[in-house]
């Protein structure tokens, strides 16, 4: 288990990517190993037949523990018989793994106890796999020469469905805590519940995480509205989001207000002068997300905040991320509001002492008052901002000011 | 074979002498400006040729001017014309605009086939004529085609086809005489004979002329001065009445010569300077000129003004756009809930067509 | 006749029935052809129409097929809606010319439409011998300005020589000969159109066969009954345009394709099958395209070799059987 941040004790293997009995090429992905601060790929030390896997997926070792042994004496193509007792890895088929799930086989046969064959794969096949997110490698052939057919791969599918078996979801840094309830059941007679299954790794640390945060700071929250009337014509004309327009007007604020730029650990207090904003960011999946972190964001202009979030971004779903870029945070900022919700009440990253959410615009009917002093009815694009923060650290009074202020940069911006 | 069982539809042989075939001073005037415009035309646009506007290769009639413009000036507005590449007399007779015609040759989007073919392969349908393809005498069975269908109809029309002392080797010619003959067909086949079929001279073309094979058709054929735009015009409407009478078809051999070469990149080496001279003095414009000098018209402000009125269409023209790239695939089907387009009657300046006279009336 | 039920016609009486429908309704339509006023056509399609609509409707032309053509091309840009017949489809080379050139592109140059319908008796299996059993649709499929139909059943029939009469373009119109008097069906009286699209001949998920004409027939025997799979039969009816919507769509349900072509292989209809289908249908299949068609040979005229050429039932079935296997 290799290091992977300085301060990383030990890690997960999250997934296999060779198997018992497979070649592997030096530097190619032999596994994907979790910490709790970052998923990254493992490229094998050296290129040789993967003879021994010593750590189950969904184990956690510490670092330093040997995970597998590779023979580099050995020559690819060679048969061996080595047994598959080891757990299988569920290789998500993306289309760009597919050639190379394709491609290995020529130098290491498949399965042991059978025989080699040329796994091709016809283009509805592919195409089943893909969209079932299915490891073609796995459903048995009833085709000529073992061939697998589209009824094979939608056999396999239906199987798969009925079965059911625990899935490795991908790791996540922290979790969105927006997730909707799923629904109560409904029913009439003695409820049979249906059978629990243990969280995935990845629960458990998003879990373990989010209960220390709610048991270690004094968490409340508070909420401002905002007009963002002149956000929104200033990012049209920048040609960028709101998102980054706000964090530069949050960024403002904070260098006002560094005391909600801070850490708070064991009762040390620690306020930092430049901003390392956190920023989340959907993994793309259906639950993930990752806070990638801009150093010193306070020198960035909107237009700069807006690249630097972008490349982070692109970087996290691509699982590019270095364990430091995810670390040295010293604010968060949360954007969830794509999905319409106008309120929330997000959980502070340890060890920072607030978090900032960002929910939806929506257009609503608002008082304007004119220079004369009279008031009417204006249509204006609206936003709440929530700001948790941790009583231990500072009063309301602070965090309401610190949302003023946020609030009077938004609604007076000037590009 | 079994014969056809169409009852013949036999009228008189109608003598030539009754004919009256007369042209007014205006009609003269008019056939010689209708050739001026021909022959100004084309060198203007040989000019925007040389001068890399025209696209592709050009044709032109100089010589020749006489054969459409006279025989194209016997048809009535309801008559029907398939002409070929040496006829540009004909279109400007039914009324096609000049400038759309050189703006046909530059291949823009104006142009009569709106870039889609090129020179003469025209036919303004608005005007009664059919485009021709390069298969020359094939527009000589669909004019046949349309002469069947006046009489199938019993319609008081005909059909005038073009075509040249080459595509009398071809089969269609057979097709379309032997057609025309066996069912009696108000159709006239105008053969212009230019002495050349691009560098081939008739002796090689042919063993007998096809006007004396005519008569094996089973109608006659006539031999005329095709540099004499009245000799064209009287030899057509003679074929036109006997048409309309129920005669049947009528075989018009216009006797000309192609004075430039097949195209605007041949140089008729292979044509003997004597003939050529011989036929510069024939030449139509010239002689026609003469004609109504004789009766006092200022031929000289007459060419000025046709000369002015290309002016005028070649700027017309130049100004014109060139057509969109993304229409290239347009308009290969005719689509079933669209209208129908049929051929459409086009101008008849003819003096006789104006008076109500009997078989001359124009609808 | 039996009452609520549609009168049982020939293929060749329907397109008979489709004919004389047109022709009443429509005065325009003018029919043209060797032999077929006095004797009724070679294969009697026009049997009694002369009696019915008299000489200058039911036209007895020279042997001209050029002239047939180029003539009604003239008819119908005055007005007229001429219906040509080539005695065999194989003669419709002599009228090549102005059907590719004159008729297929005066609309795109000139802008005027030609409404010609070219009926062309096509196809073998009855010792016809090279020059009277060709099937010369692809030469009309690859000449922008004309479409090409090519019915397999007698509604079929009836209703596509009535749309093609219709259709102010130039229709070249395949009738097989050899399913004149071997296919019946029920005909829908009076006056109806069927549209310029495929039909599915039987439903099926496991394998589909594409063809048209008679080896429609030929595919629904060789799949009846073959090693329980469910073949899809998929009759093209319209080859030009094709209907690119229908195909597809089965090859998403089958992924396996077997198109076959009574002409000869080269650039038969099926090759552009063959090629929509690679390029549009990719990720639905589950195996090669296959194709079944006579080889590159003149029709030959002794009935063992004539049998030999021609896809039969046996050689369409076995293609079927290695494709599903595969």
């Amino acid at each position: 288990m290799p290091q992977m941040g300085v301060s990383v004790v030990e890690g997960t293997v999250i997934e296999w990517r060779k198997r018992l009995g497979d070649w592997v090429e030096s530097d190619e992905t032999i596994a994907e190993v979790s910490t709790d601060k970052i998923d990254t790929e493992i490229p094998s030390p050296a290129a040789g037949r993967v003879v021994e896997i010593l750590v189950d997926v969904g184990t956690t070792v510490e670092v330093g523990v040997t995970l597998a042994r590779i023979a580099t004496d050995a020559r690819p193509g060679e048969p061996h018989d080595a047994e598959r007792d080891a757990p299988q890895a569920q290789v998500a088929a993306a289309p760009a793994q597919e050639p190379a799930a394709a491609a290995s086989p020529p130098k290491a046969p498949a399965a042991p106890a059978q025989p080699p064959r040329n796994r091709r794969y016809s283009p509805v096949v592919q195409r089943i796999a893909r969209e079932h997110d299915v490891d073609p490698n796995e459903v048995q052939g009833s085709g000529r020469d073992g061939r697998v057919s589209k009824r094979d791969v939608m056999a396999y599918v239906e199987n798969q469905r009925l079965s059911a078996p625990a899935q490795n979801d991908p790791p996540l840094h922290i979790e969105s805590p927006y997730r909707a309830d799923p629904d109560p059941g409904t029913g009439d007679g003695p409820y049979v519940p249906p059978e629990g299954r243990p969280l995935s790794r990845m629960r458990q640390l998003i879990g373990q995480n989010m209960h220390r945060s709610q048991q270690t700071a004094a968490t409340c929250t508070t909420w401002i509205e905002v007009d963002v009337s002149r956000i929104e014509l200033a990012r049209k004309q920048k040609n960028i989001t709101a998102m980054p327009l706000i964090a530069r007007c949050a960024i403002g604020a904070l260098v006002e207000f560094p005391q909600l730029n801070a850490w708070l650990e064991d009762d040390i207090h620690t306020v930092h002068e430049q901003v390392n904003l956190g920023v989340a960011v959907t993994l793309g999946d259906d639950d993930g997300l990752i806070v990638p972190v801009v150093r010193s964001a306070q020198d960035l202009s909107p237009e700069g905040l807006a690249r630097r979030i972008r490349e982070l971004a692109r970087r996290a779903r691509a699982r590019q991320l270095t364990p430091d870029e995810v670390q040295g945070a010293t604010f968060t900022l949360t954007n969830p509001g794509q999905f319409g919700s106008i309120m929330a009440t997000p959980v502070i990253s340890q060890p920072q002492v607030a978090i900032l959410d960002v929910e939806a615009i929506t257009k609503r009917p608002v008082v304007v008052t004119d220079a004369f002093g009279a008031d009417a009815i204006a249509i204006r694009p609206m936003v709440i901002l929530g700001l948790s923060w941790d009583h231990r650290a500072l009063d309301g009074a602070l965090a309401a000011r610190f949302l003023a202020n946020i609030k009077q940069r938004v609604e007076s911006y000037e590009s | 074979m079994a014969t056809s069982s169409t009852a013949a539809r036999t009228g008189p042989n109608t003598p030539s002498d009754s004919l009256p075939a007369h042209l007014t001073l205006d009609d003269r005037v008019g056939l010689l400006r209708a050739m001026l415009l021909m022959r100004t035309l084309e060198e203007r646009a040989m000019n925007l040729y040389r001068q890399g506007k025209v696209p592709g290769s050009f044709y032109d009639g100089f010589g020749q001017e006489a054969v459409s413009v006279g025989a194209a000036w016997a048809m009535a507005a309801v008559d029907r014309l398939c002409v070929l590449h040496r006829d540009l007399g004909a279109h400007l007779v039914r009324g096609v605009q000049p400038d759309r015609i050189l703006s046909q040759y530059m291949g823009r989007e104006d142009g009569i086939t709106g870039g889609r073919d090129g020179n003469v392969h025209f036919g303004d349908y608005r005007t009664g004529c059919v485009g021709m393809v390069s298969m020359l005498p094939d527009m000589m069975l669909v004019a046949t085609g349309m002469a069947m269908a006046f009489k199938l109809r019993g319609e008081q029309r005909c059909a005038l086809t073009c075509f040249g002392d080459g595509s009398t080797s071809r089969g269609d010619f057979h097709e379309a005489m032997n057609w025309a003959g066996v069912q009696k067909l108000p159709v006239i086949f105008v053969l212009e004979n230019n002495q050349f079929a691009y560098s081939t001279p008739t002796h090689q073309q042919y063993a007998v002329n096809p006007i004396e094979r005519a008569q094996t058709y089973g109608f006659p054929g006539v031999s005329v001065d095709g540099n004499d735009a009245e000799a064209m015009f009287e030899a057509t409407s003679v074929a036109r009445v006997r048409a309309l009478e129920g005669g049947g078809p009528t075989l018009i051999e216009a006797v000309t010569m192609r004075m430039h070469g097949h195209a605007a990149h041949d140089d008729m080496k292979y044509v003997p300077k004597a003939l050529f001279e011989e036929w510069r003095k024939k030449d139509p414009i010239d002689r026609q000129s003469a004609r109504v000098a004789a009766h006092g018209v200022d031929v000289e402000a007459l060419k000025t003004e046709v000369r002015d009125q290309v002016e005028q269409a070649a700027a017309t023209a130049l100004a014109g756009p060139m057509p969109e790239p993304e229409s290239a695939t347009e308009r290969v089907f005719h689509p079933r809930d669209a209208d129908e387009i049929l051929l459409e009657d086009g101008a008849a300046p003819w003096s006789g067509f104006v008076t109500s006279s009997e078989g001359h009336r124009s609808r | 006749m039996t009452e609520g039920r549609n009168p049982i016609l020939t293929y060749l009486q329907a397109i008979s029935d489709g004919l004389r429908s047109e022709m009443r309704e429509d005065e325009r339509v003018l029919l043209m052809g060797q032999d077929i006023g006095v004797f009724g056509g070679a294969f009697k399609v026009t049997d009694g129409f002369i009696e019915e609509f008299g000489v200058d409707r039911v036209m007895d032309t020279p042997l001209a097929e050029s002239g047939i053509v180029g003539t009604a091309v003239g008819a119908a840009v005055v007005g007229m809606r001429p219906v040509c017949e080539m005695q065999f489809a194989d003669f419709v080379s002599c009228g090549f010319d102005q059907i590719i050139n004159v008729a297929a592109k005066m609309l795109y140059r000139q802008g005027l439409p030609v409404n010609i319908t070219v009926r062309l008796p096509s196809g073998g299996g009855f010792s016809g011998g090279p020059f009277h059993s060709q099937n010369p649709e692809a030469w009309f499929m690859h000449s922008p300005g004309i479409k090409v139909v090519a019915p397999s059943t007698a509604q079929d029939a009836k209703g596509m020589i009535i749309a093609s009469i219709r259709d102010p373009n130039p229709v070249v119109f395949m009738e097989h000969k050899n399913l004149y008097r071997r296919i019946k069906g029920e005909v829908p009286e009076g006056s109806y159109e069927t549209p310029f699209k495929a039909r599915v001949a039987r439903e099926g998920s496991d394998l589909v066969v594409i063809t048209y004409g008679a080896m429609v027939h030929r595919a629904l025997e060789a799949t009846e009954d073959l090693d329980d799979a469910e073949i899809m039969v998929l009759d093209l009816r319209t080859l030009k345009p094709l209907d690119e919507q229908a195909i597809l769509a089965a090859v998403r349900t089958c992924s396996k394709v077997v198109i076959v072509d009574e002409a000869n292989e080269t650039c038969a209809a099926g090759a552009q099958v063959a090629a929509l289908i690679a390029e549009h249908g990719f990720e639905d299949l589950d195996g090669p395209i296959v194709r079944v068609a006579s080889p590159d040979v003149p029709i030959p005229f002794s009935p063992p070799l004539e049998e030999a050429v021609l896809p039969s039932v046996d050689r369409v079935r076995e293609a079927c059987r290695q494709l599903l296997e595969y």
